[in-house]
């Protein structure tokens, strides 16, 4: 185990550097707060303190970064559970089930939940990382177009387990998005679609429109309703789950946290994916799939986990192909680079010493946010104590101010507002909006790479049945898509078997 | 009547000396406000997201002209477009030079496009600061050694071979399609969503070559993964001394990105001078080519003048590039 001595060392030499750890700390403590505001993400998080770093010691720096990186893909949840405010994509997967339990009065088990998960999920990737990296690098190249075409269809096939109530205003929710995702730049021609002649629109402005349908929504739905306050249980109530539920929780867990590194180390691919998908597969393994979405915390364990996992995953292959799978990596990638360290395939071999006190770091981030976590819950619950009055223009003002910093543009804060608008109605008739949110991630991947995946083979469509990680990404997708009818089928004629017993069918009409 | 005549005339010339003195008060202070500039913080326009390339240089130049002007340079990222958002913001900015930009190679590709308001005219240059040329890269474990093999197994095979690209349009699609054109060879070019993703894919064998820059692949040519062929520039690169150039092969092309300096066309003159001098002490503050070279980037200060001789030259190269591809509209 070189490894392991190596790590040892590395917490030796950690342990003498008081101001690596602090500054650890503190990245952790703003990544927490960078992710659950609202529109201010991860990636921004790291490239705004990137220029701080600059001055420091590479462990320091790096650290501190390191830390916003993690924080700012757990804090997400905080606001999702609370008040069905996602501060990041991959948490809106966490809302779909956090914030019923929050309604039901357990927002104390829920956010305890969502923190303990987050933790091992992300503990367990660093190990991954320590350990596998060499074998699991050779992972990320056998990804290409068709594969990533694949993996969206995959993340596609998911909108048919998040829709709730109706599987139809699902569809219709996640076709919706997949309109809105052809608004753009084409990934292929580089040719303007659908804009309008506005240069804003050449990106489809997605964490706007997120922000929109969700916390601009349910700020709007709260004005109409004369109660003071939420009316939520204001007491939060336990934070830890107690073991017997938590340990039936684990498999969950362990899932999730290997298909987060999984899907970490595929290039492109990040925690929103992570999330979704990890949900979607608790919901398939469990014994009662019918709970989700109505306030299930192995939903919540599931997405945080997953959405967690990711990051050992996608550093993985920054680190060690010197190639950043999504955009925190690719600044974390700038940051390494500017203290000397570049990453790729030398990078273990040349600065061993220091990419293992690199990785102890990690795991005392990871401490660390489970600590300032549970910590703080009680202190982040208070908020739905607040009367309404003082509250909805909080979250107003939130929104607004975080989708104008992602890019200084007004432009993306009226479309932030129209989502709302559209959010709202959208809930009043009852149709989800995850679908709209999962459509907007997975389309234009979808898109792209089935384009590029024609342009590689020269406009051949063999590559969608000769590639073995394709065929089985889409029979996945496929059997995700058709089991739930399969199910209702068989339900259907049980039902019709029964002497006397009108078809369910029958009864809808 | 005689009286009043008068009097209007006196009223008149009072009237008319009073503007004159007014708009001399007026313009005397303006004329000042030049000279003092600047008086407050200048805002700089980067048209990509932070912690990018062209964030880092601006950041870096911002940091490094701290120095040699009397107010800071604060960084603003305003994406979108490929560019365009960021680009039109600075050419529709006020001319005072209090809101000045990171121009790149961009100014030269996206007007022909029609996804643009700007031409290449819109902007003054003030100071180039970066610049990277393309360079050709296959695997390591390919069979082309040298530049000539591979292109000899183009030419046999017009189509079969696969040159990722940082997306359609982008500086490094142009130059392999320039490539081609000056070869005679056809290739099968790929887009990515940059260059990071065509250089993964580079690496897993899914396409044979990569146009993206020396610095882009540096570290999987470190490590022996990759290898490059040649490069699109007028001299060698420091860095990678070995690998020679296309006007060595007998092939007249060189294609780069640049970033650098600009500001509205209508910048008083005064102003522009300011930055000028500033804006070159800055670039050759130790500071600044340090962190450059940190960040595997290639210094290349060029003044206004010489800058804006680079941005005519490629804007009318790529129009011609444009056009013949049928890209241009």
């Amino acid at each position: 185990m070189h490894e392991l001595d190596l790590l040892m060392s590395g917490f030796a030499t950690l342990a003498s550097n008081p101001l690596a750890l602090l500054l650890a700390l503190v990245g952790v403590t703003l990544g927490i707060v960078i992710g659950a505001l609202p529109g201010l993400t991860a990636t921004m998080g790291v490239a705004i303190l990137l220029p701080f770093t600059f001055g420091m010691d590479p462990v320091s720096g790096l650290l501190m970064i390191s830390g916003v990186f993690f924080g700012g893909v757990y804090g997400g949840s905080v606001t999702a559970i609370l008040l069905r405010i996602p501060g990041t994509p991959a948490a809106a997967a966490t809302a779909l089930d956090g914030f019923e339990l929050t309604r039901k009065g357990m927002a104390g088990v829920a956010l305890g939940t969502a923190t303990l998960s987050s933790f091992l999920g992300g503990t367990a990737s660093i190990f991954v990382l320590i350990f596998m990296a060499p074998i699991l690098a050779g992972f990320a190249l056998e990804f290409s177009a068709p594969e990533s075409f694949a993996l969206a269809v995959f993340g596609l096939s998911i909108i048919a387990s998040i829709s709730g109530r109706s599987v139809i205003k699902g569809l219709i929710a996640g076709f919706l998005g997949l309109l809105i995702a052809t608004v753009g730049m084409d990934p292929m021609d580089g040719f303007p679609r659908f804009t309008g002649g506005y240069t804003e629109l050449f990106n489809v402005p997605f964490i706007p429109v997120m922000i929109g349908l969700f916390a601009a929504a349910e700020a709007f739905k709260t004005l109409e309703d004369p109660k003071v306050r939420l009316g939520m249980a204001a007491a939060l109530g336990r934070i830890l789950p107690d073991w017997p539920t938590y340990r039936r929780m684990l498999g969950t867990v362990a899932r999730s946290s290997g298909l987060g590194i999984v899907i970490g180390i595929i290039p492109g691919a990040g925690a929103d994916i992570a999330a979704y998908v990890a949900y979607n597969e608790a919901k398939r393994f469990s014994r009662t799939p019918e709970n989700y979405g109505k306030g299930e915390l192995a939903g919540v364990a599931a997405c945080e986990a997953g959405a967690n996992g990711c990051t050992g995953g996608a550093l993985l292959t920054m680190l060690t192909l010197g190639i950043p799978g999504d955009a925190v990596t690719a600044v974390m990638l700038g940051a390494l680079t500017l203290q000397g360290l570049q990453p790729g395939p030398l990078l273990l071999k040349d600065h061993a010493d220091l990419v293992f006190t690199l990785f102890a770091g990690m795991l005392f981030c990871y401490v660390a946010m489970l600590v300032i976590g549970l910590a703080s819950l009680r202190f982040m619950g208070r908020v739905l104590q607040m009367p309404k009055s003082v509250l909805t223009p909080v979250i107003l003002v939130l929104c607004i101010v975080g989708t104008y910093a992602i890019n200084n543009s007004l432009f993306d804060i009226g479309v932030m507002l129209a989502a709302g608008v559209a959010g709202y109605f959208m809930q009043k008739w009852d149709f989800p909006a995850s679908p709209v949110v999962l459509a907007l991630i997975m389309g234009p991947m979808a898109e792209a790479n089935f384009r590029r995946a024609l342009s590689l083979s020269s406009g051949s469509y063999d590559f969608l049945y000769t590639r073995p990680i394709t065929v089985v990404l889409l029979s996945v997708a496929v059997l995700t898509l058709l089991l739930p009818l399969v199910k209702r089928w068989r339900a259907h004629r049980m039902e019709s078997r029964r002497p006397g017993a009108t078809s369910p069918l029958h009864q809808i009409k | 009547m005689k009286v009043t005549n008068r009097l209007s005339r006196r009223a008149l010339t009072v009237g008319l000396s009073a503007g004159v003195l007014i708009a001399g008060a007026a313009t005397l202070p303006g004329a000042a406000f030049a000279a003092d500039y600047p008086t407050k913080p200048i805002e700089l326009i980067v048209p990509y997201a932070a912690g990018g390339g062209t964030d880092l240089v601006a950041r870096a130049f911002a940091d490094a002209a701290k120095k040699h002007l009397p107010q800071p340079i604060g960084v603003v990222n305003k994406t979108g477009g490929g560019g365009a958002v960021g680009l039109t913001e600075i050419m529709a900015a006020r001319p005072d030079g209090y809101k000045i930009g990171m121009g790149t190679v961009e100014i030269t590709l996206l007007p022909h496009m029609g996804v643009a308001r700007f031409t290449v005219d819109d902007f003054t240059p003030i100071a180039r600061l970066n610049a990277e040329p393309s360079a050709i890269t296959v695997k390591a474990d390919s069979p082309w050694k040298t530049f000539e093999e591979f292109l000899d197994y183009a030419k046999a095979n017009p189509g079969k071979v696969r040159i990722g690209n940082s997306g359609t349009g982008a500086i490094w699609h142009l130059a392999a399609e320039a490539l081609a054109d000056k070869t005679g060879t056809s290739f099968n070019h790929v887009p990515f969503d940059g260059a990071n993703p065509a250089v993964t894919s580079l690496l897993g064998g899914h396409i044979e070559a990569v146009s993206v820059s020396p610095a882009e692949v540096s570290s999987q040519l470190a490590a022996g993964q990759l290898r490059m062929l040649a490069i699109m520039a007028d001299q060698r690169q420091k860095a990678f001394p070995d690998v020679p150039t296309l006007k060595e092969k007998g092939i007249d092309l060189t294609v780069a990105t640049w970033r650098g300096i600009v500001v509205p066309k209508k910048t008083p003159a005064a102003v522009v001078e300011t930055l000028r001098t500033a804006s070159k002490a800055a670039a050759e503050d130790q500071s600044f080519r340090d962190q450059l070279a940190k960040m595997n980037l290639t210094w290349a200060y060029a003044d206004g003048p010489e800058f804006g001789q680079v941005m005519q030259k490629d804007n009318a190269f790529f129009k011609g590039m444009m056009t013949k591809l049928g890209m241009a509209k």
